[in-house]
């Protein structure tokens, strides 16, 4: 493995390292990308310049499917400006060298508590510094639902954090509250009345204009919103008979429920399909059937595989929603990946499980259209990790908000002395500062940077690290499978280490 | 050595010919900390009506000058400027916006201000009690017999307590914003004025001086410390909790300017280590207490009295609690923090010269040069170490407490 970053974020300048990576690199292929070139400068006035991030040399999964080795990533300003083989690295961007390490879109926790040190109004109330966010991030989390806000995880800020303030707009319809379900079956007739009288309306007043509008008394604006799709409620419901009940009414007035819970959803997988609905499962929920009753029921693993196979839209979230250090450890926050990866033993395809915790939690949210996936435009929330994200054993690298890099394992006190990263486990040489400051051994320094750019290392503390050739992790490139080169270059770092 | 346009004086002092006066003395001492971490060698300090006139090394000595010969050993320093203190007040406070109120209203002389002397504080700033704005400071010195006797400054600084809700960012944009709508208010009236004097003029020429000048309307007590404040004429003190009240103080000033230090107190463990850079930058001044602390939540110990002072904030110290206690360990503890790793003249500065600099009184007192209030304090060795003894404090002048006599 074969990482460089550049540590200080608010001095960076051009080093020699990352005129390396742009010679390397060939020219812009994005239209939007515009260069600022007056290097001379930009020491001086480097405050007033955009802030852009480049992560090189890293494997991209965009999170809808495709997977990009070997790529860049460009962040300016905060949003995601261009990824792909041929992006060319602006002289001033801040360049953290990936190569070896897998990009994420950063993971959506659609249920959380005591991540941002506060409740209520987050702008004015959270605690950006709070040790619960870190661990989140450090999981992976770059984006929590709080009370009903949608919120980012962006550490040391405290404005610009809430991506929306109505998470979900919940109905509860049970069975074993009839009135209820009464009340919500008769708004929603009653919406739908309207919208047909209204439609209705708005077709004859072409020919009379004397018709009249029909009224909105006592028709109930949430129903009305549902009906009309601006929003899509979310019920709270476990068993089959709460959940067919469900599908059978959103079949009947047409709209797409989200399903909290869902836990015998295996059971009519198919009506919810049908239905249209999304499910938020928690794979490792453990509950028998109840036994009085002859139907099929209980928790599966095989739940949002099921559920996934039918049509349905899975996202997952854990058994608690919090950061737990004692107590329901392993079922919190902490391991949302890992829950992930409990569908995927369900039978959950891979990519499907990766959807589960980014893109498909974006669209129950509503935020789909600012984050969720990599995709151009879009907010750079990521995470690098070591390996397939969905594999226990892999650690969050980095994790960045909104372009900023907000958590970097090495620099915290939680996971750093487990499998450190190679240069930054010993103390960081000054090279960077030393092709600069120094002329005289800039030649040195930088042909062999341009050169190698790949495999090059010539800090004699990764020699010092290793004890144990380190040149074994040089090239993953030459193994076939990408994935397996990953761990054995963690067996073989954690061994040595 | 610092020179001063009052080292005219020093002539007249040392003329041959001038007769003894009654308040004029010296203090030959082998060792002085100035009080900006500079340290003088056998010091010869020439004191006149509570002030010093002449300071210099080895200068020669009128004959007939009362000279106070200390011995060797024994440390001259200036007498402790504690900027944070409500001892000898009692009031309670609220939770709101009352920047109008002053704490000298609530100053009385008493038995209580004794402890200040007695451990060599000379210098105190005395806060209003309460949440939200609670009002301005006064500085005083702990000596006299009525409040008037005590103050010597008052409003030295606006107390805002900064919080992680919307109330305490409320109370501060609140402020300015009450300010804008008074400007707003002014200028309304002033153009009325103006109509009304042209009309005035248009309507009889010749009598159009009757009224002249506009005189804006008075604007509410409540307003005018924040006008103060963005004139300059005013500091903020802000207490935060954490590092996020630091944020959220950042978030709350907005585009807004004006000159604001901050109170960090390190009585428990705190989290401000994130943003000591950031406050390192703006090089305000901080006020905490001498203590360790341990990163919340660990049991890794932090100096952060010296990581804020590495960064680049003006360190000014506080006895770790507000009480006689506190201030009799007071430089013991000082001492911990530099054998843990504080700069030794940044903590000289830190108990001395930044807390009479950050109350706006620096040119009068907080170290020794001429010019300076003669506040000092006279130690049987280096005032850090724990068998040191306070062989005397001197308030202007006059020795006030210790064991030496003039």
């Amino acid at each position: 493995m074969h990482l460089r970053t550049n540590q200080q974020r608010r001095t960076s300048r051009p080093t020699w390292l990352l005129m390396a990576a742009s010679l390397f690199l060939a020219p812009a292929v994005m239209a939007n990308v515009t260069l600022d070139d007056d290097p001379a400068e930009e020491a001086e006035v480097e405050e007033d310049k955009e802030e852009i991030l480049a992560l090189v040399g890293g494997e991209i999964h965009t999170g809808l499917g495709g997977v990009l080795r070997d790529a860049t990533l460009l962040v300016r300003e905060g949003k995601i400006a261009a990824f792909g083989y041929d992006v060319d690295v602006p002289e001033d961007a801040e360049v953290v060298d990936v190569s070896g390490l897998r990009i994420y879109p950063g993971l959506i926790a659609v249920g959380s508590f005591g991540l941002f040190g506060s409740s209520g109004n987050l702008d004015d109330s959270v605690d950006p510094y709070n040790q619960n966010m870190t661990l989140a991030l450090a999981a992976g989390i770059t984006t929590a639902v709080d009370g009903n806000s949608v919120a980012k995880l962006k550490r040391g800020h405290v404005d610009g954090l809430v991506v929306s303030s109505s998470a979900f707009e919940s109905l509860s319809y049970s069975n074993g509250n009839p009135q209820g379900q009464l009340k919500v079956e008769n708004d929603l007739k009653g919406a739908a009345d309207y919208i047909r009288a209204y439609r209705a309306w708005e077709q004859e007043k072409k020919s009379n204009k004397e018709a009249k509008e029909p009224s909105k008394k006592g028709v109930d604006q949430k129903a009305l919103r549902i009906l009309r799709g601006e929003i899509r409620p979310r019920f709270n419901a476990d068993e089959r008979t709460d959940l067919l009940e469900i599908a059978q009414l959103a079949q009947r007035f047409g709209f797409r429920p989200i399903i909290n819970g869902c836990r015998e959803g295996w059971t009519v997988a198919d009506e919810l399909g049908r239905a249209g609905a999304t499910a938020i499962v928690t794979p490792r929920t453990r509950r028998p059937k109840d036994e009085s009753l002859l139907r099929e029921g209980g928790s599966s693993i095989e739940n949002a595989s099921t559920l996934y196979k039918h049509g349905v839209n899975v996202v997952v979230v854990p058994a608690s929603r919090g950061i737990s250090l004692g107590g329901i450890v392993g079922q919190d926050l902490l391991h949302l990946p890992v829950e992930a990866g409990f569908a995927i033993r369900g039978g959950l395809p891979e990519l499907a499980g990766l959807r589960s915790i980014t893109i498909e939690a974006a669209r129950v949210l509503g935020v789909d259209y600012r984050i969720g996936s990599i995709e151009l435009g879009k907010d750079a929330d990521l995470i690098v990790t070591d390996g397939d994200l969905l594999h226990y054993q892999t650690f969050v690298q980095w994790a960045i908000v909104d372009g900023e890099i907000v958590y970097d394992k090495q620099a915290e006190m939680f996971f750093a002395h487990i499998r450190p990263r190679p240069e930054t486990a010993l103390a960081p040489a000054e090279r960077m500062d030393s092709g600069e400051e120094a002329p005289a051994d800039a030649p040195e320094v930088e042909p062999a940077e341009d050169a190698g750019e790949e495999p090059v290392i010539e800090e004699p503390v990764i020699e010092e690290s290793g004890g144990e050739e380190p040149e074994a992790n040089e090239d993953p490139e030459e193994s076939e499978d990408p994935e397996e080169s990953e761990n054995t270059e963690q067996t073989a770092g954690s061994s040595g280490a | 050595m610092i020179l001063s346009p009052l080292l005219l004086l020093g002539p007249i002092a040392a003329a041959p010919a001038a007769p003894v006066q009654g308040d004029l003395f010296v203090i030959k001492a082998p060792r002085v900390e100035l009080g900006d971490g500079e340290v003088m060698e056998h010091a010869v300090i020439l004191v006149e009506d509570g002030e010093i006139v002449t300071m210099g090394q080895d200068l020669p000595i009128e004959r007939g000058i009362p000279v106070i010969e200390l011995e060797e050993g024994q440390v001259v320093m200036p007498g402790l400027v504690n900027p944070y203190s409500r001892v000898g007040m009692t009031g309670g406070g609220y939770n709101d916006s009352r920047p109008q109120v002053m704490a000298s209203a609530e100053l009385y002389p008493s038995a209580a201000y004794e402890a200040f002397l007695e451990n060599g504080v000379t210098t105190v700033g005395q806060y209003p009690a309460g949440q939200g704005i609670p009002g301005q400071a006064v500085a005083i010195r702990p000596e006299g017999d009525t409040a008037g006797e005590m103050v010597v400054e008052d409003g030295v600084y606006l107390k805002i307590v900064m919080r992680n809700n919307s109330s305490a960012k409320r109370n501060l944009r609140d402020g300015f914003k009450k300010a804008d709508d008074h400007l707003k208010k002014v200028e309304k009236e002033r153009e009325k004025f103006d109509k009304a004097q042209a009309k005035a003029k248009s309507d009889k020429k010749s009598k159009s001086k009757s009224k002249a000048t506009f005189v804006p309307p008075p604007a509410d007590p409540r307003v005018q410390p924040f006008f103060d404040l963005r004139e300059g004429k005013l500091r903020a003190l802000v207490s935060i909790r954490n590092a996020a009240s630091y944020e959220h103080l950042v978030d709350a000033i907005g585009d807004e300017e004006f000159d604001w230090s901050l109170r960090i107190p390190l009585t428990r463990d705190i989290d401000v280590f994130h943003v000591a850079d950031k406050v390192g930058e703006r090089g305000c001044f901080v006020l905490m207490e001498p203590l360790i602390t341990l990163v919340p939540g660990t049991l890794r110990q932090r100096n952060l009295p010296a990581e804020f002072e590495r960064a680049g904030a003006n360190l000014v110290l506080l006895p770790r609690t507000d009480t006689k206690a506190g201030f009799e360990s007071f430089l013991e503890d000082v001492g911990v923090m530099i054998g843990a790793g504080l700069d030794r003249k940044a903590a000289v500065r830190a108990i001395t010269h930044n807390p009479a600099t950050f109350m706006g009184l620096g040119d009068r007192l907080g170290s020794l040069s001429e010019g300076k209030r003669a506040n000092l304090l006279i130690f049987s060795g280096d005032p850090f170490q724990p068998d040191t003894k306070l062989d005397a404090v001197m308030l202007d002048g006059k020795f006030v407490s210790g064991d030496m006599d003039q």
